[in-house]
């Protein structure tokens, strides 16, 4: 079962994003602020790390570079996921080093579309509606 | 704009639209998500008497999303 850190801070998309990840098959760990997704990435290496850009403590985009310039945590994806959706926002979250990008309100296939795409190289993932 | 109360069309007006559009994605993402997520976990009850309704509060959110992305997202 593929490993997925959400860090976000919202309370409500936390919850909300988590519970339909884990109905597709998905085991979701979380983190409230950058400081403790990067704590939680290097401790439970998970397979993919959706985040949040707009973060108390430490904000996503640092979180992101800190993560991609160590050995030990460079190698896991990272997607960024922002209320905010200008191309800019796009070329700041790719030039962190997030490997893809999506914007809320989720569209929760094509967001699936792109974690199984990021996952695809080195496990099986879950498809479509796969309930637990 | 004027016939709101002063304090919230003076925050309007000096809010970036960048900031207002964030503040506006934010609870609509968590109306959708969890109207989906309620669409999701009825279709697998079989309470499908309520799922139309649940549609309609989807697609009013999406077109709502759809018309802040088209109408105030600059570059």
């Amino acid at each position: 079962m593929p490993r997925i850190l959400l860090v976000e801070d919202n309370e409500m998309n936390r919850d909300m994003l988590s519970r339909r990840l884990e109905r597709r098959g998905y085991e979701v760990l979380i983190a409230v602020d950058g400081q403790l997704g990067l704590e939680m990435a290097r401790e439970e290496s998970p397979d993919l790390i959706l985040m949040d850009m707009s973060l108390p403590v430490m904000d996503g985009w640092e979180a992101t570079r800190t993560l991609k310039t160590a050995p030990e945590t460079r190698h896991i994806p990272v997607i960024a996921l922002t209320a905010h959706a200008m191309s800019t926002d796009r070329e700041k979250a790719l030039e962190a080093g997030c490997d893809d990008y999506d914007t809320k309100p989720i569209e929760l296939p094509r967001l699936l579309g792109k974690i199984e795409a990021l996952l695809g190289g080195t496990e099986k993932t879950p498809v479509g509606d796969a309930t637990p | 704009m004027s016939d709101l109360p002063k304090p919230i069309a003076e925050r309007v007006q000096h809010m970036l639209p960048r900031d207002l559009l964030h503040d506006l994605r934010t609870p609509l993402s968590q109306i959708l998500g969890y109207t989906e997520l309620m669409i999701e976990q009825m279709t697998d009850s079989g309470q499908e008497e309520f799922i139309p309704h649940l549609e309609k509060i989807r697609k009013a959110g999406r077109d709502l999303a759809n018309m802040l992305t088209d109408n105030f997202q600059s570059k």
